[in-house]
């Protein structure tokens, strides 16, 4: 297998869901069984993409394999290039999306099969995976933005596929607004790249500002980049305050929020991010490490208080996108991805596993009607609770691995810059997390059930349904990251697979133990720049452990807590919420987000277009009107000049064209003997027009 | 007059292996229809066979430049060169393509017992393209035009049992004798000037010495005419409306495409070649001074476009209105002739090209809905893009194109035009052919304005076999991805532009 070769794979990875699409969509109609050919191009895809990780990883496994062409010339020295940066991020991205994707599509066959739109809905997945390969694969911004916005729209698509209920079609609507607005942000970086540098490569782009060249000339010019190219992220990743699509984003069907929601477009900001890392001067971390932990604190206090299954799991989801964000701001790379990665499969089990309860019991997602369900769904219950404890940071899952690596890096940023705040708000939400996951463990699976009519019809679902759930689970354990349960450094995720970042901001704006001064080890010769120096290595191995136990202690303490609370039921919950009300209040009202941004920027829009009609109406009809009354005794001589002089233009033109038209067709009178005559006739026209 | 070298004849013959294929796919089929007298169905596919063996001897062709046939030491009666396999290679798709037309053309259908003499007489007119497009002597140009024409005369009036037909072949072989009486008429008035028939030669008699001006004026225009005729540019084009309204569909589309890529191809080589100042040049052609071509391609493109577009306006036939289309595209490909610039031919290439898959395209659609409802009138399209779907934007989406809208591959042919005609300062002209251009988008808007904005109770239903689904799709997609990724096709045309000579 040469390097064509996992070219060529790729590209087949990468166009194989779009014929899905495409069959699927055009047959879905006429073939009430199409949506078999679309699972089986996703098996395919899913073979081809673990194909492809398997020789990249084992054999090419420091190569960055770069493929591009030219789609079109502006002029000589601009050309626009569509390509393929093929990388191990690259290929394990892959894999993860196929990976789950297919497994989404499993899943569905069962979970979806009574819709009347059934085929429409896996042609949707289709371009969906279309979208989120293009992105995994791109090697510049140009391409990153077209298939960013293929997401968005399939993502709408997906939200609003039961439009007929108006909440569904609402959030459609808002996710695909509110994204738009971090758009514009990535939209403005991405031609502030272009203008500067001519090319949307990140490979020429980050060779270039290596090279010195900075937009505007200015360091604070490629820090507003970075933070305006994150604003894509923001909106993308539901990232504080752009946040609030994604709980609503649940009127979609289930399997689509674990595919879409949960695992794979929503990283599509945090694998953005990770893309441009190069660029981050440090003033721009400091913001997406700020916006990270905004991110992950509120969304995780949310979900102490919510009863809605998906609810709870959405919230989670936004607070550990906020957790990569944060661990990405402070420099924790690799474990950034590695986070994105693990998460990706234990949030995508949990969904699918609040699919199967939800299923079970006839599209209840209210967990206060639930309970008891562990005899019922033992299949589900155990993966559950393996996907659960891996994302509250217990030892032996992967969860426990990345979490522990983020917070490590906490620790370490702390105690090299001073910021501290990062580390407490990490460790905080690790103990919130661990907490309401195991509430929802608690009040879903233990105790007495609550709806007895609807328990007594549960029953475990068909095994397509189950099946994707145990490889999700079995993906959620250590050994597949790393060999030793309890250090995941020397593992080959981390130590083989991801490079270390390479950065190109110049050295004056980067964090002080990021510059290469420092007793930096260079990696990348030919990319010249490198990251971090021996006393972050140092900060890290000192953090590591204290940070390790720490976070186990917080884990250990929010499942404590949460048994206390609902298993063993030692504190009265109700008596609790009623002492701290506002809190309880607050929290389950989302903070009032909602409200808030209605009140404000909905409002606020409608506001500002009602007074610009005032505006209109009152101020600027009047002047017009005054004019208007002035003029029209002027307009009565123009009005005729108008009707007779320029309509008589207008409409003489019109007329022209007819008449040429008609004599045109006239001389066609169908004689051939007229023809011949003209022929004749214009050859001695032309004769006398040349000859001089 | 003209002595062949016959020695070294098995070279020569390997240059012709596309056309020597092409004859005896030709004598298989006359001869399998006299033998297997039932078996009509093998006759497409055997045409098939043969044009694809031929396409298969054509590629090596791009990038030789070579000679074949000499008639003396250094002139020969045909080029083999890029330029010449670039239009072979056009031809053949086209062929291809109208192969598959007839197959599901209730018009050929109708003529069961003649299949085979439709299917050879249709190989007589490759073959006499093929000819046309590396002929280098007049008389092999000439002879090669005959071939194409006479072939095709028979081939417009095919269906005897249709008047429509009949008096199409009529009024088509009259004109087409007499313009090609006038342009053998001009002929021997150049040889009788030049004394040579080898484009070649002529252009060296005319580097050299002194020929009468108005005498050479007159050769040359009646040589014109003789092309004019075949590319259908005013005001030699009386015949086309009625030819391509009588004609069979697949005919039709056949001579709107290949046979017209054909003229333009002997058009290009006898400017070029003939008036060459000498034989090297820089992006722009050098030309002698005895005929400023310039200014009459430029005239005659100018009346093309306009006419055809004008006279399309007032079409209620849509078959008559692709032939006023077909006219007005004439005009538009010989503006980048008249640019007389490498960088001209080149966009009448891309040109070409795009022009071969949107033509087809709309003549195949309108072929498959006459199929079922007897009609091209505009008027009988009503609501049809609410009963048949999937024809009707297919149908709009090459009538979009041939208007040259974005993002269809229209456009870029039209942009490269226009990008040429930049380039040489003819601002004026390019604004013209804008124009032209708003002109066409009323007369194609208007169909697409018919079939989905107006309603009716009529309800048709037009099966599409599976086959044909696919013709309509191979025809699609060059059509919009030309329009989107379009540089391997501009790099093409620009590797085929080289001439013998040059």
């Amino acid at each position: 297998m040469t390097e064509t070769g996992i070219i060529n794979i790729s590209l087949a990875i990468l166009f194989l869901p779009l014929l899905g699409f495409i069959v699927t969509l055009l047959l879905g109609k006429k073939i009430k069984s199409i949506y078999l050919f679309e699972v089986f191009i996703l098996t395919v895809t899913l073979f081809a993409a673990i194909f492809v990780a398997f020789i990249k990883l084992s054999y090419y496994v420091d190569d960055r394999i770069i493929a591009e062409i030219q789609w079109f010339k502006l002029s000589e020295t601009i050309s626009i290039k569509l390509g393929f940066l093929i990388d191990n991020m690259t290929v394990i991205m892959l894999f993860v999306v196929a990976l789950i994707s297919a497994l989404v599509h499993y899943f569905s066959i069962a979970y979806m099969k009574d819709d009347p739109r059934y085929n429409r809905y896996f042609a949707y997945l289709g371009i969906f995976t279309f979208s989120m390969n293009g992105i995994v694969l791109t090697n510049n911004i140009l391409m990153m933005y077209i298939f960013w916005e293929l997401v968005g729209l399939s993502s709408y698509l997906l939200i609003g596929f039961w439009f007929e209920k108006k909440s569904a079609s609402d959030a459609g609507k808002k996710a695909f607004i509110v994204n738009r607005v971090g758009d514009i942000g990535m939209f403005a970086g991405i031609l502030i790249l272009f203008l500067t540098y001519n090319t949307f490569s990140f490979e020429s782009i980050f060779h270039s500002i290596a090279a010195g060249k900075l937009p505007f000339n200015s360091d604070f010019w490629l820090t507003m980049t970075g933070i305006l190219l994150f604003m894509g992220a923001i909106g993308k990743s539901a990232q504080f305050p752009l946040h609030v699509w994604l709980p609503d984003a649940m009127e979609g069907p289930t399997p689509v929020s674990a595919l879409i929601h949960a695992a794979t477009m929503v990283a599509a900001g945090v694998y953005l991010t990770i893309r441009i890392f190069g660029l981050l001067t440090a003033d721009a971390m400091m913001f997406i490490a700020i916006i990270g932990m905004l991110s992950a604190f509120i969304p995780a206090t949310i979900a102490l208080t919510q009863n809605d299954i998906k609810k709870v799991l959405a919230y989670s989801t936004v607070s550990q996108l906020g957790y990569m964000v944060m661990a990405l701001g402070i420099g924790a790379y690799k474990f950034t991805f590695f986070h994105l990665v693990a998460h990706a499969f234990f949030k995508a089990c949990l969904f699918l596993g609040s699919g199967s309860v939800i299923y079970a019991m006839h599209h209840e997602q209210d967990i206060r009607n639930m309970g008891g369900l562990r005899k019922k769904l033992p299949l589900t219950y155990a993966t559950f609770l393996i996907a659960t404890l891996a994302i509250s940071g217990i030892p032996l899952t992967s969860g426990f691995h990345s979490k522990d690596g983020i917070l490590a890096s906490s620790f370490a940023f702390g105690s090299l810059t001073g910021n501290w705040i990062f580390a407490i708000v990490g460790f905080l939400v690790a103990l919130m997390t661990a907490f309401y996951m195991f509430r929802l463990v608690i009040i879903t699976f233990h105790g007495q059930p609550r709806d007895q009519h609807k328990y007594e019809h549960a029953k475990e679902s068909p095994f397509v349904m189950v099946m994707p759930l145990i490889v999700l689970a079995g993906l959620s354990i250590f050994i597949f990251y790393t060999p030793n349960p309890l250090n995941a450094d020397e593992g080959w995720f981390i130590s083989k697979w991801l490079p270390a970042p390479v950065l190109s901001a110049p050295n004056n704006t980067r964090f002080d133990f990021m510059q290469e001064t420092a007793g930096a080890v260079t990696h990348n010769p030919s990319h010249g720049t490198i990251t971090y120096s021996e006393s972050y290595t140092e900060a890290m191995h000192g953090a590591h452990n204290p940070a390790m136990i720490l976070a186990l202690v917080l884990a250990l303490s929010g499942m404590l807590l949460a048994y206390i609370f609902y298993q063993w039921k030692k504190i009265n919950v109700d008596k609790l919420t009623q002492a701290i009300k506002p809190l309880y209040t607050f929290s389950l009202n989302k903070w009032y987000f909602d409200e808030l941004y209605d009140k404000t920027f909905v409002a606020g829009t409608i506001g500002f277009s009602k007074l610009i009609g005032w505006f209109d109406a009152k101020i600027v009809d009047g002047i017009i009107n005054g004019a208007g009354n002035l003029t029209r005794l002027l307009s009565v001589f123009t009005g005729a000049f108008d009707r007779i002089v320029i309509d008589g233009i207008v409409n003489f033109a019109a007329y022209l064209s007819g008449f040429i038209g008609l004599i045109f067709r006239r001389i066609q009178t169908g004689k051939v003997q007229t023809y011949l005559i003209l022929v004749i006739f214009s050859i001695i026209i032309l004769l006398f027009l040349f000859n001089d | 007059m003209i002595t062949l070298i016959l020695s070294n004849l098995s070279v020569n013959i390997q240059a012709i292996y596309p056309e020597i294929i092409l004859s005896l796919t030709l004598v298989a089929l006359v001869i399998f229809d006299l033998i297997f007298n039932k078996q009509k169905k093998f006759l497409p596919l055997i045409s098939i066979i043969g044009l694809f063996f031929a396409f298969i001897f054509v590629i090596p062709e791009f990038g030789t430049s070579r000679s074949a046939f000499p008639t003396s030491e250094n002139n020969s009666l045909l080029s083999i060169d890029s330029f010449s396999a670039f239009f072979k290679g056009l031809i053949i798709i086209a062929s291809v393509f109208v192969v598959l037309f007839s197959m599901s053309s209730n018009e050929i259908k109708s003529c069961p017992d003649r299949q085979g003499e439709y299917y050879s007489l249709m190989f007589g007119m490759i073959i006499g393209m093929f000819f046309l497009v590396s002929a280098n002597d007049l008389i092999l140009i000439y002879l090669s035009i005959e071939l194409l024409s006479l072939s095709s005369y028979v081939l417009a009036g095919f269906v005897k049992t249709s008047i429509r037909n009949s008096e199409a072949s009529l009024k088509y072989i009259i004109y087409g004798s007499t313009s090609s009486g006038i342009m053998l008429f001009g002929i021997s008035i150049l040889y009788g000037i030049t004394g040579s028939t080898n484009l070649f030669e002529i252009n060296s008699v005319l580097g050299f010495s002194n020929v009468p001006q108005i005498t050479f004026l007159i050769s040359i225009l009646m040589i014109f005419t003789g092309i004019g005729f075949k590319i259908s540019i005013v005001p030699f084009h009386f015949w086309t409306p009625d030819i391509y309204e009588g004609a069979p569909l697949p005919i039709t589309a056949f001579l709107s495409v290949a046979s017209k890529a054909a003229g333009f191809a002997v058009l290009i080589r006898f400017i070029e070649i003939t008036f060459a100042e000498s034989l090297s040049k820089s992006g722009f052609w050098q030309l002698i001074p005895y005929v400023n071509w310039q200014n009459l391609l430029v005239l005659f493109s100018i009346i093309t476009m306009t006419f055809g577009n004008f006279a399309a306006l007032w079409q209620d036939n849509l078959k008559r209105l692709l032939a006023y289309s077909s006219i007005a595209h004439a005009g538009y490909l010989m503006l980048g002739v008249a640019v007389l610039s490498d960088q001209g031919l080149t966009a009448v290439l891309i040109y070409f090209s795009i022009y071969l898959f949107m033509n087809l395209g709309a003549f195949f659609i309108v072929m498959l809905i006459a199929n079922k409802i007897n009609s091209e009138n505009i008027d009988d399209y009503r609501g049809l893009g609410y009963s048949i779907p999937f024809l009707s934007t297919s149908l709009a989406i090459f009538l979009v194109s041939l208007t040259g809208l974005p993002p269809t591959a229209g456009f870029i042919g039209k942009l490269y035009i226009f990008f040429a005609l930049v380039d040489a300062k003819m601002i004026v002209v390019a604004i013209i052919a804008l124009l032209n251009t708003v002109v066409a988008l009323y007369y194609y808007i208007r169909v697409l304005k018919v079939m989905f904005l107006e309603r009716t109770d009529k309800h048709v239903e037009i099966e599409i076999s599976p086959l044909n689904f696919v013709i309509i799709l191979a025809l699609l997609a060059p059509t919009l991805i030309f329009g989107v990724y379009f540089t391997p096709l501009v790099n093409i045309a620009k590797n085929s532009i080289q001439l013998l000579g040059f």
